[in-house]
């Protein structure tokens, strides 16, 4: 059997946003489903998406209400959402209440109902809604097993894909016949975090293809849920080879210290403490990206986009003009309680949409305190995974962090996240001859032979400028407290005579 | 709630358009009924009986404020309509009027005219005008309802 001989599988688009990646490209077509969770985990909206997406009036979709919401209170709130269109109802989405059937019957006849049902349309589309209210009545006749092993095989053979809604709690996982008979298994879970609430799904199970493991997180809002991917849409793409290109600050002397510039697809950290030029580096990086016709996203948490964009100004280097181009875009990411994820994708498209080339991430520190708390513990792992993604498809990031300035260490970053990084240029304070000075060093480049050189910088109306001399007059640089070398040889000088008196 | 003019004229050309509906094989009850037995076997086959009672019921008791008369008439438990042909008046339709001339049909009263635009007033109010005229064309697949807002230009 040669890999054409196979079946080919179908894959249906969910209508979910962000659905289809997690499931390996689409729901398999005939598959029998179960989407499961708590009470507003939002596994009706679901459906209704994916009901939605898949019904026509040649295949429509049969949804069967059963005890539990009444189908009139349903509809007047699915409505809401923008992809409720009332115009495929009846002839595309017909709903069917079987309350009656489920209340005065047994399960024979509640398949009996479907049955009559299915074969007199014909659907694409099978949704039973709720499910686990159906199978709570104590059953006399057909038992559930052969009930739902029934169901299945009829609407696996009548060419439906079909989705059974059922309010489950995880610890029902096990021993139910209804997950064994499943193809798929979607489960909806909503976590309270402090004062915050995190909505996450998971594909427990996905018979005929692979789909994202993990828990991925979910938002619903007045488009119906929207799922982002733990993978961000991006691991089918393809990787990018290691760049050759280099790519410059617009500054010559830095440049230089990066052995050319910044390698193509690297992450870029620049560590420093308040105030030593780490947006205006970024700044500055974005704008030569521009000047030399590579799209860029800058991500703000910080400063709203017109003041970003203003202090670019004071600095020579106009903002406004390739935002108007749609080169450029500042996205300010500031609303509290968004999931990293959710950021995440805002940056994810905003690249994709221009084809950024490069992208500056205006700090970290923001982008962590915009997370709701329960996000913050994934900050690293998720950072981890945007950078992967993003450096994978040839996009240099350049991301500022604030480090506490100390003297008695130096600390290139307090996420312990250098390890994210391809290459690290730290700023920081230096007190020389009474003066609170300004130098840079590049602590890490992989794969390039970047400069041992301290530098010495200043922040002027053009940007950061290094200085021409090395700070060869002074040990101790990067302590924040050097000492003059000739101070500190005559201080050498002086500890050796001592040492010399007490051996004598 | 306000039986608005709307609802009333909707509700008129429902039973209009029943009126002038199946002449051959002529029912005993009356337009009403047979108007409201389409509403309600179209609504229970997606809301089930306990929703389309529910919602009758109500439609019921809006109904009687406007139309005293109707305090007699009771909707059963699967939302089918009792005791309405001792309210509704039993006369025959003088000749000159149209659209009942035809066929000798009893014209629609006042109780049934008010008793069916508020069902159709709360279904208005609960599901809006797009679905609501969905149902009703899933009802009366011949004919035409016009929806103000989808500005498709159909007429009943």
């Amino acid at each position: 059997m040669t890999i054409e001989d196979k079946v080919k599988i179908n894959k249906l688009p969910t209508g979910v946003p962000g659905l289809d990646e997690i499931v390996g490209g689409g729901l398999p077509e005939f598959s029998f489903n179960i989407i499961a969770g708590a009470p507003g985990s939002g596994k009706t909206t679901l459906a209704h998406q994916f009901v939605f997406a898949n019904a026509t009036p040649e295949r429509p979709a049969l949804y069967f209400t059963v005890l539990g919401e009444s189908a009139i209170k349903m509809l007047r709130y699915q409505q809401q959402y923008t992809f409720f269109d009332p115009s495929l109802l009846p002839e595309s989405i017909r709903f069917i209440n079987l309350s009656q059937v489920v209340l005065e019957k047994d399960l024979g006849a509640v398949l009996e109902e479907i049955t009559k049902e299915v074969t007199k349309s014909n659907p694409a589309v099978v949704v039973v809604d709720s499910f686990r209210t159906m199978v709570r009545k104590p059953q006399e006749g057909m038992d559930l097993q052969a009930f739902i092993q029934r169901l299945a095989l009829f609407l696996a053979s009548w060419q439906a894909t079909t989705f059974l809604i059922g309010e489950y709690a995880e610890e029902e996982l096990r021993d139910n016949p209804i997950f064994t008979v499943a193809d798929g298994l979607f489960w909806m879970r909503q976590i309270t975090e402090r004062n915050s609430i995190v909505r996450k799904l998971q594909i427990i199970k996905l018979r005929g293809q692979a789909s994202v493991p993990g828990l991925h997180t979910f938002r619903i809002t007045n488009a119906g849920v929207q799922a982002f991917s733990r993978t961000f849409g991006l691991t089918a793409g393809r990787r990018n080879a290691l760049g050759l290109k280099r790519l410059s600050f617009g500054i010559p002397e830095m440049d230089k210290m990066l052995d050319g510039g910044v390698r193509e697809g690297d992450s870029v950290l620049v560590a420093g403490s308040s105030g030593t030029g780490k947006s205006v580096l970024a700044t500055q990086f974005i704008a030569e990206g521009i000047r030399q016709g590579e799209s860029g996203i800058v991500a703000v948490f910080e400063e709203r986009p017109q003041a970003y964009a203003e202090r670019a100004a004071t600095l020579g280097l106009d903002l406004e003009k390739p935002q108007d181009e749609g080169r450029l875009e500042i996205l300010y990411l500031r609303p509290l309680d968004l999931s990293v994820d959710e950021t995440m994708h805002s940056i994810l498209s905003a690249v994709q949409k221009i084809g950024a080339k490069r992208l500056v991430i205006d700090s970290l520190a923001g982008f962590e305190m915009a997370l709701s708390p329960g996000f913050r513990a994934d900050f690293r792992e998720s950072l981890y995974r945007m950078i992967f993604a993003l450096t994978g498809i040839g996009v240099t990031i350049l991301s500022t962090v604030e480090i506490d300035e100390s003297f008695i260490e130096f600390p290139f970053s307090t996420y312990s996240i250098s390890f994210l990084t391809d290459d690290i240029i730290r700023l920081r304070y230096v007190s020389i001859d009474g003066q609170l000075r300004k130098i840079m060093t590049v602590i890490k480049m992989r794969g390039g032979n970047h400069a041992k050189d301290i530098r010495e910088y200043e922040i002027t109306s053009d940007g950061v400028v290094i200085l021409n001399t090395r700070l060869t007059d002074y040990q101790g640089l990067i302590s924040g407290l050097p000492v003059h070398t000739d101070l500190s040889s005559r201080q050498k000088d002086t500890l050796l005579e001592s040492e010399a008196e007490k051996s004598s | 709630m306000t039986i608005s003019p709307e609802m009333r004229d909707l509700a008129q050309r429902l039973l209009a358009y029943e009126a002038d509906a199946d002449k051959s094989s002529r029912p005993m009850e009356s337009v009403t009924l047979r108007t409201y037995e389409k509403l309600r076997q179209c609504l229970v086959a997606f809301a089930g009986e306990a929703g389309f009672q529910s919602i009758a019921a109500r439609a019921l008791m809006i109904a009687q404020v406007e139309v005293p008369s109707l305090c007699a008439v009771q909707v059963t438990a699967n939302g089918t309509l009792q005791r309405l042909d001792d309210v509704e008046p039993q006369t025959k339709i003088d000749k000159d009027q149209s659209g009942y001339q035809k066929s000798g049909e009893d014209p629609p009263s006042e109780e049934g005219t008010i008793l069916i635009a508020c069902i159709l007033g709360l279904l208005l109010i609960f599901l809006g005008e797009a679905l609501t005229l969905s149902l009703l064309r899933n009802a009366w697949p011949d004919t035409t309802f016009d929806n103000r807002n989808s500005g498709d230009g159909r007429k009943a």
